[in-house]
């Protein structure tokens, strides 16, 4: 299978009153249709800065990234994104949220495709509701909802799940694979959280510290849904553990 | 049970109210009757006045409804003009930062003028009905102005983000992001320079045009040394005042039902 999803050669510089700072140097990448990519990296690696440039927010300084062989520009492709912080519309309940990227797509909102991504995320019923009237992993569920609504070519999370209590986001992770698996999108995921990244990711990309390049990418080779607990996946954490580790020499 | 409380407690506080309206009076009666002067008229001959003034009218035959119908008119002329001037520049300001650096310093020392000192001027350059609004709007341009860029200021930078990531344009961002965002800012903007626009009504009517309009009733019948009736005057632009407050204040707790400090 070809493959949807290439960066090469990426690299991201910030010019400030000290001087330049690389924050991206020399990364390549690729992901094939329909597969799930988890980024893990060091904190403060650029793994925002990564994602603010892989879906058309900010530019590179040089490099080519390429999705369905043009590069990332929202106007022109259709992105379903997922933030860290909170970004629902405060001043939208559930469904006109939902149906908010569709209008600013202009691919036309349809209620019904956002009442069927409201159920798919188990919403129903609480398409009135205001953002500050339901919980945090429902404010979630929207977003998820709100970005699956514009029938997107590819979906970029930054630490979607990083906010939620430990219980919330087991579930979220599962229900997140569950639609996945269902729409077959391709995706990719980025994370500070190794059992996150191996529960969720086909492929686990390691970053190294700033400038972050491409360490190793690993291939998950376990099925859905995955154990915690089962060896495999432990042997499969503890190796991005150690990985990160040599990145981090003061932490082990 | 928690409704029945609630009810005894704005009960409770409307019977308060009216008590210390009532201990107002008597005071005000009080006062009155020891320094016993023409020029200070108790509650109940101001009440006269305000009947004669509502039914009748004044010397000129202008009832207290058509003076607060002129004035009202004006000021909304003015504030109208405010919002329209001050919602778009505040917007403008707020989103480019090199506009707000080149307009601060000429906005901020003008904001210091109060409207009353406008007045020399606007009498020389301009006549009524444009005075009127002008110096009406001098009082509604800065409140709009400054809580719209403050309200803009505030926007979140990840709903921006997310607009963005939909392939939003400039457009786009500025009507469903920034400005629904502004918006509770831009109503306390336009409630509060209503509210300053209405009392400048005093400054504006002090002169020229028809002798009709609240400012100019309290003003003329300050020089028949009818003091009855300019407090009747001030009561009358008090009460619409608070009246206009109160009504601006139930539309902004009906729009944004969505923000949480309004709902609790």
């Amino acid at each position: 299978m070809a493959a949807m999803f290439t960066v090469e050669h990426l690299k991201k510089s910030f010019e400030t009153e000290n001087g330049t700072i690389d924050v991206i140097d020399d990364l390549s990448l690729s992901l094939e249709e329909g597969r799930f990519l988890c980024i893990v990296g060091p904190s403060g690696c650029g793994k925002t800065t990564l994602l603010r440039i892989l879906c058309g927010l900010d530019p590179p300084t040089s490099g080519t990234i390429l999705i369905n062989g043009s590069p990332p520009d929202p106007r022109k492709q259709k992105f379903g994104v997922i933030f860290q912080e909170e970004s629902l519309l405060p001043w939208r309940n559930v469904f006109n949220n939902v149906k908010f990227g569709q209008e600013i797509n202009k691919i036309g909102a349809s209620d019904e495709i956002a009442k069927k991504y409201i159920n798919l995320v188990g919403l129903e019923g609480f398409e009135n509701y205001f953002p500050h009237q339901i919980s945090g992993g429902m404010k979630k569920r929207v977003a998820i909802a709100r970005a699956l609504a514009v029938d997107p070519d590819i979906i970029m999370m930054d630490e979607p799940f990083a906010d939620l209590d430990a219980q919330t986001r087991w579930i979220l992770q599962k229900e997140l694979l569950s639609i996945w698996s269902q729409l077959k999108k391709t995706a990719i995921f980025i994370t500070h959280n190794v059992e996150e990244a191996v529960f969720l990711g086909q492929y686990v990309a390691v970053l190294s510290k700033r400038p972050a390049k491409l360490k190793t990418l690993i291939n998950i080779d376990l099925p859905y849904p995955r154990s915690r607990l089962a060896a495999p996946f432990i042997s499969y954490r503890e190796k991005i553990i150690d990985l990160l580790r040599e990145e981090i020499p003061s932490i082990s | 049970m928690s409704t029945v409380r609630s009810y005894l407690r704005s009960a409770k506080s409307i019977v308060i109210g009216l008590a210390s309206i009532a201990t107002f009076l008597i005071l005000w009666e009080a006062v009155t009757r020891v320094v016993n002067s023409p020029f200070l008229p108790g509650p109940y001959s101001v009440f006269l006045a305000f009947i004669q003034i509502s039914t009748v009218g004044d010397i000129d035959g202008y009832s207290l409804g058509w003076h607060s119908a002129v004035s009202l008119y004006r000021v909304l002329l003015g504030f109208l003009a405010g919002a329209v001037t001050g919602i778009p520049l505040g917007l403008f300001m707020g989103i480019k930062l090199t506009v707000k650096d080149v307009a601060t310093p000429i906005i901020e020392p003008i904001r210091f003028i109060p409207p009353i000192a406008w007045i020399p001027l606007s009498i020389v350059l301009l006549s009524g009905l444009t005075r009127f609004t002008f110096l009406i709007w001098v009082g509604v341009f800065f409140p709009v102005l400054l809580n719209t860029i403050a309200g803009v200021r505030r926007t979140s930078i990840t709903l921006v983000n997310v607009a963005r990531t939909f392939g939003a344009d400039n457009n786009a961002v500025l009507r469903h992001i920034i400005f629904p965002s502004a918006l509770p800012e831009i109503m306390t903007g336009l409630r509060v320079g209503l509210g300053i626009g209405w009392m400048c009504i005093v400054a504006a009517e002090m002169i020229g045009g028809d002798p009709v309009g609240l400012g100019r009733l309290i003003l003329k019948y300050a020089n028949f040394l009818q003091i009855d009736v300019v407090i009747v005057g001030m009561v009358t632009i008090g009460l619409i005042g608070l009246a206009m407050n109160y009504a601006i204040l139930l539309l902004e707790k009906r729009m944004f039902r969505w923000r949480v400090e309004v709902t609790t």
